[in-house]
Formats: C-alpha cells, structure tokens, sequence
C-alpha cells in the first residue's frame, strides 16, 4: 500500500532531487579514475587527473604547492555545496530528512565547541575547524560565549540537537563528564530519533534506511566495545552508549557489555551471519581491519540505495558514497606526498 | 756553543739564577705531566665521541623511518576517522604524560645527562615507567595501551579507535626513538665541546706554555754559563796578566844579574824578584 | 601529581611542525599546556611567517622545562642558520621528516656536524 503511495506522490516534491543526486552519483568517480590517480607522482598530476572528472573546477584556483589536506577540503566543499543546493530544492519531510543527515555533523561541531569552551580557547578560530555540513543558526553568535554554563544556556537549547542533549546530558555532565561519552551519548539519542523519523516516513525510505541505520547502530556498537577492552570505561557506561536499535539488540549487546577481551568480543560476533562474513574478510587480508570492513559494507548499503527508485536513502548514500570517495583521494594523495606507495591501493573502489 | 738560543724563542722575563731555574724546572715538569694527562682525557673522549657519531647516524636515520611510518598511520587514522580528528586532539591536550628526566654520567670528568623517559598516566598517579632503551617490549604494550586510553580520552570510541591508537602508538615510539636519538646529541655536544676545550689546552701546554718554560730554562742556562764563562775569562786574563807581569819581572831581573856581573848594586834587585813571586804564589790560590 | 615520580625534575618535549606532525606528537602524549596558555607545540602553516618560526624557536631553546625540540625538516629549513648556530647541549635540537617535504639527511644540522667530524664531508 506505502509503496504504491510512494510511487504515485513521490515526484510530485521530490522527483527532480531525486534525478539531480543520481545525476550527481553518476559523476562519482569510477575504478578507473582511482587507478590513474594511483599513478601519480606528485599532487599535481592527481590535480590534472581530478580535472578531467567532476571535480574539474575544485582546484583551478588553487596556488600551487598543493597539500593533500587542500585537496580534501576543496572537494568537501564542493560536497557542502551540491548538499545545501538540494536541501534548499526540497520540501518537508524530506527537508526533515536531509537535515537529520547533518546532525552527526553538527554533533561533531558541537562537541569540538564545548572542548574549546572547556580549554577556554579561542571560539573564532575553532568555527573555522567546524564542519560547514554541520552549521547551526546559533553558531555565528557563538564568539560571545565565554564559559560553559552560557554555552548550554544560550547556544545549545536553540540548536535542533536540544531534545538529546535535554534527555541525557545536564550541565553537570558537560563539565565533568568526558566529552567523548557526551558525544556517543547523544549520537546514540541521534541515531534512535532518525531511525524513529525513517519508520514514521515508512514505504521504501523505512525499508532501505532502517537496515542502513541498524549497521551504522551495530558499527557503532561493537566499535565501542572494542575500543573501550582496557579502558576505564565500565561496563555500565559502556552499555549505556550502546544504541537501542540495530540487529544486535537486545542479546548481542548484552553479551557485548561484558566482553572482557577481543577473543571474546569476535566469538560473540560470529553467530550474526553479516559480521561472521565482515569478520572473515578482514582477517582474510593481512592489512585490512574490522574497521575497512565495515567502510566496505557500508558503501555497499549506499551504493544498493539507488537500486531502488522513490524513497530517500538515496540522499543517504549519495552522502556516504561522496564522503567516502573525498577520503579515498584524501588517502591516495597522503600517500603520494608520503611516497607510501605499497598501500595506496587501500582505498574502497565505489563503482 | 748554544748561546744565542736563550733569547731567540718566547720566555719568561725572570732573572738567570739558580733559583729561578729550579723554580722553572718545577713548572715545567708540572706541565710536562698535565699535558700527558689531558691527552689521555682528549683520547677517551675522543673514543666516546666516535663511538657515538655512529650512533648518532644510525639513530637518525632509524628515527626518520619511524616518524614516517607514524605519519603513515596518521593517515590510515584520518582516512577512518575524517580529518576532524586532529582538531579534537589540538583542542584536548591539557598535561603531557610523556616526558623526560635525567640522570648523569661521568666521561673523563665530563659530567653528560642521560634522559630517561617518564610516562605518566593521567588518571592514575602511579603510574610511573622508566624506561631508557625502547626494548621494553611485550611487556610494555598493555601499559602503553592503557596510557594512550586515558589520554586520548576516548576518542575515536565509536570509529577508528584502533587506527588512533596504532598511531599513537607509533607516534610514541617515534618519541622514544627521539629522546634516545636526543639524548645522544647532547652528548654528543657535550662531549664535542670537552674535546675541544681539552685539545685546545693540551695544545696550549704543547705549543705555547710548555715551549716557552723551556726556553726559559735553556736561557737561564745559557745565561749562568755565559756568567762562568766571562768569570773564566776574566781570570784568566788576569792569569796572564800576572805571567806576563813576572815574565817581564823575570827579564828584567835576568837583565839586572847580566848587568851585575858587570857592575855591583847587587842587592835591591832580588827583593823585587822575590815580592814578584810571593805575590804569583798568592794569585795562583785564588785562581786554582 | 609530578611528586610521586621521584624528586627528580622533569622536563618537556616540544614540537615546532606541520599540522600532522604536531597531532601525531599529541596523541604520544607529549602536549602541555601551562596555566598562562602557553603551549609547547607550535603549528607551522603555510602563511606563518618565517619571523614567528624564529621566535617560537628562541623561546623554546631557551626554556628551562624544555628537553627536547622536534622540529621538521622543512621548518628547520627555514631557519637554517638559527638551528645550525644553535650549539647548546640542552635542549636538544632534532629534526625529523614531515609527511609531504622529501627527507634529505645529509641537510641536517646533526648531520652535517657528524660527518665532518667523520672526516665524510660536509
């Protein structure tokens, strides 16, 4: 029934948005733009390459030492900019939509800002280190913050990320608590209210972003636990951060919290059929982690959303696949300028 | 013979006397010994010295290798994580828990600071690793591990976690490579500057202090022998003198007896001839 | 918090460098910073003036909680004549490889003093 709903109405607000990403996904690079990117032997080969793609305009102006950072940022902006200029084309719900895709942006943002904040640094300088995709309204009037407690009072209640940190953070927490259990604090709430939102939407959207969210949950999850063995973190704490959605809940997690070790962590993930298979492939190849693994799957998720047509995973994926292709030239140009030649085929090709 | 030597060279403005020559004499076989002593002081530090130049070079070139390799995974860190990662460790660091302290060692008199490395851990204060070669080895990895936890402070828990600690890990070992690598420098520096500090005295004693003490002695010596030389001299100009005196004395008594035998005044004329001899006998006590 | 580790002075390492290079240093933990702000890390950027390279490497050398400066090669290079006149024992001046400048040994301060004394030339 939501199918046939989506299929009658979609175009209606979204169909032109809808064909201007996959236009934009045809543009991503291809297996063959990264082998002569390989090539390359300096930075400005990889500029005279990456003219020759969409990314044609990006570096044009650029003076010539090139550093890879340069390269990243440019082509981020590029992202910034394709990313606002559909946000401004579109209607609610999707408007909702693409902006929940900027939240864990502006989480980032946020968390950096409350550091700075805490360390009393220099609030204009650290606005220049935010990540465009994640700008808030408030953020301009930020400079006049000075200490933590107005921070809360006057910034963070205006931004939409109130309702989270309004559930699990108090001003206490902000000062005493370690900032990066803040931050997986209210990416958890993020990530719960988003998959909340994609099942309200329903149709094709809860279909292809539910199982997307679910991975991205279960990533999120055993990440944590792998990266707290030996920490202080306790296992309280620990599950605390562990989202409540995702294919691990209730009894992965469960058994997750109280991993002691990697063994252990990896025994339990070998009843789940999808990270049995992940597991394997990165223990397959000396050189890959669980962690590329995952970048792999992940892509696959994105790349699958545009099989289908009328739903908005594909903003999603058109938003992971481009992110993931600016850290693939970000890695091969690290790699150039390092003259790191044996692992420069460590990217994740996306067609 | 070697008079002319005294006073060609450099020396020490003393007046010629036996005491001033043993005075002298003193002093230089006191320079003679200290100049032995420094060259031996010279020639161990100069054998450290060598030993660690090579060290020096190797230990460099093993340090760039690493900072590579640290680098290398910083990029591995920034592929998984984003580049945003750098800004939140810019905007973290608060205590460093890496740092050095010393102890010294003693090289032929030059006192060189050894660094250790001290890590400390922020959360627990215990935490206390001494450390000065990195062979720590197994071992160590748990700890290290654990210290990178609490000053990380967690980040990168729910991406790249790993990849974060892979390079701080090797970015530590980069450190500890650095501080062995600096501690040899500044041995090295140490120890170069001693060297050349002592070279330069045992050159000054070689070509300046010990040179001139002996030309000093070698004048004084000349000198006093020109003294006995001229006193020699003197007295046997006087020697001659006083036989040319009694020769003359002798002819003119000789001349007298012939002129006697032919006139009479006998008398007077041997008592100047035996005034003439009394007064050689007494001369020639003097001289001999 | 210091006092438990011996009665023994300790002393920093500090890093004048390009972004990575200082991030990297950070994550081993060496960072400091002093109740007044003052840091012993310094970014190097492509519009710092080489003035302010100078100065940041004065105030470092002269520092008295300062063992060890890091320094990469290409910022050394910049200010070659002030690294290579710099002859104090303590703290120790080390140049090390940044990610995207070529690594020449031979240019090193160190270096060069080594090889001479080898009798490599310089």
């Amino acid at each position: 029934m939501e199918d046939i709903r989506d299929l009658v109405a979609f175009n209606v607000d979204d169909g032109y948005i809808e064909a201007l990403v996959r236009g934009y996904k045809s543009s991503l690079l291809t297996s063959i733009d990264y082998v002569n990117l390989t090539q390359c032997e300096t930075l400005e080969d990889v500029r005279m390459h990456l003219n020759g793609t969409e990314y044609s305009t990006v570096l044009q102006d650029e003076p010539s030492p090139l550093s890879p950072s340069v390269i990243a940022e440019k082509c981020s902006a590029k992202l910034v900019l394709d990313f606002q200029y559909i946000r401004s084309q579109s209607t609610y719900p999707l408007t909702k939509f693409l902006d929940y895709l900027t939240y864990p942006y502006m989480i980032d943002n946020l968390v950096l800002l409350v550091t700075g904040t805490l360390h009393e640094r220099d609030i204009g300088e650290l606005l220049e280190k935010c990540n465009p995709l994640g700008t808030f309204p408030a953020m301009s009037t930020l400079s006049i913050v000075s200490t933590p407690e107005e921070l809360y009072r006057e910034i963070l209640i205006d931004t939409p990320l109130a309702p989270y940190f309004a559930e699990c953070v108090s001003f206490d927490d902000l000062t005493e608590r370690n900032i990066e259990i803040i931050r997986n604090v209210l990416y958890k709430a993020y990530l719960e209210d988003f998959y909340q939102f994609c099942k309200k939407i329903g149709g094709t959207t809860e279909k292809m972003m539910c199982e997307i969210l679910q991975f991205e949950a279960d990533r999120r999850t055993i990440n944590i636990t792998l990266n707290s063995l030996g920490s202080k973190l306790s296992r309280e704490e620990r599950e605390n951060l562990y989202p409540s959605i995702g294919s691990l809940v209730p009894e992965g997690t469960w058994k997750l919290a109280r991993a002691e070790d990697v063994q252990s962590v990896h025994s339990i993930l070998e009843s789940y059929d999808l990270f049995r298979r992940l597991l394997q492939s990165s223990a397959d190849n000396p050189g890959k982690s669980l962690e590329d693994a995952f970048i792999e799957y992940e892509v696959q998720l994105s790349k699958k959303t545009f099989e289908q047509q009328f739903h908005y995973g594909v903003f999603y994926g058109f938003l992971k696949l481009r992110e993931q292709e600016i850290r693939n030239i970000l890695w091969i140009c690290e790699c150039i300028s390092q003259r790191h030649r044996s692992g420069i085929s460590n990217y994740v090709t996306i067609f | 013979m070697a008079s002319s030597g005294g006073g060609g060279g450099d020396r020490l403005q003393v007046v010629p006397s036996r005491m001033t020559l043993t005075q002298i004499k003193g002093r230089l076989s006191g320079a003679n010994k200290g100049h032995s002593m420094l060259k031996k002081k010279s020639d161990a530090l100069t054998v450290r010295l060598r030993s660690i130049l090579k060290q020096v070079l190797e230990r460099k070139n093993q340090s760039g290798d690493l900072c590579r390799e640290a680098l290398i995974s910083l990029a591995v860190a920034k592929y998984i994580v984003g580049e945003e990662f750098k800004v939140h460790i810019l905007e973290n660091v608060d205590k460093s828990s890496l740092k050095v302290s010393f102890h010294s060692e003693n090289i032929a008199g030059v006192t060189i600071p050894l660094f250790d490395k001290v890590s400390m851990d922020q959360d627990s204060t215990e935490e206390y690793e001494k450390d000065t070669n990195d062979g720590g080895g197994v071992s160590n990895q748990g700890l290290s591990n654990h210290q990178f936890h609490s000053f990380v402070s967690l980040s990168g828990l729910s991406k790249g976690g790993q990849q974060i600690a892979t390079c701080s890990e090797n970015f530590r070992k980069a450190a500890d490579n650095l501080i062995s690598l600096a501690e040899l420098q500044t041995c090295f520096t140490l120890l170069d500057e001693a060297v050349k500090v002592t070279n330069r005295r045992v050159n000054a004693l070689e070509n300046v202090v010990i040179p001139r003490l002996e030309n000093t002695v070698a004048y004084i010596i000349s000198e006093l022998d020109e003294l006995e030389r001229e006193e020699f001299f003197r007295l046997k100009l006087v020697q001659n003198w006083k036989e040319r005196e009694s020769k003359s004395a002798q002819e003119e008594r000789e001349r007298l007896e012939r002129t006697s035998q032919g006139f009479s005044s006998f008398e007077s004329v041997p008592q100047r001839v035996v005034d003439g001899l009394t007064l050689n006998e007494e001369d020639s006590d003097i001289i001999f | 918090m210091q006092s438990h580790t011996k009665t023994k002075q300790t002393k920093l390492l500090s890093v004048i460098g390009d972004e990575d290079t200082v991030c990297g240093f950070l994550l081993a933990g060496i960072g400091e910073v002093s109740q007044n702000k003052e840091t012993n890390y310094f970014i190097v950027k492509k519009d710092t003036p080489v003035s302010a390279i100078e100065e940041t490497f004065k105030r470092f050398t002269s520092r008295e909680d300062i063992a060890v400066v890091i320094i990469n090669q290409f910022v050394a290079e910049k200010i070659r004549e002030l690294v290579h006149s710099y002859r104090a024992p303590i703290p120790a001046v080390l140049e090390i490889p940044s990610k995207d400048q070529p690594y020449d040994l031979s240019q090193d301060s160190t270096v060069k003093r080594v090889r001479q004394m080898l009798g490599l030339g310089a």
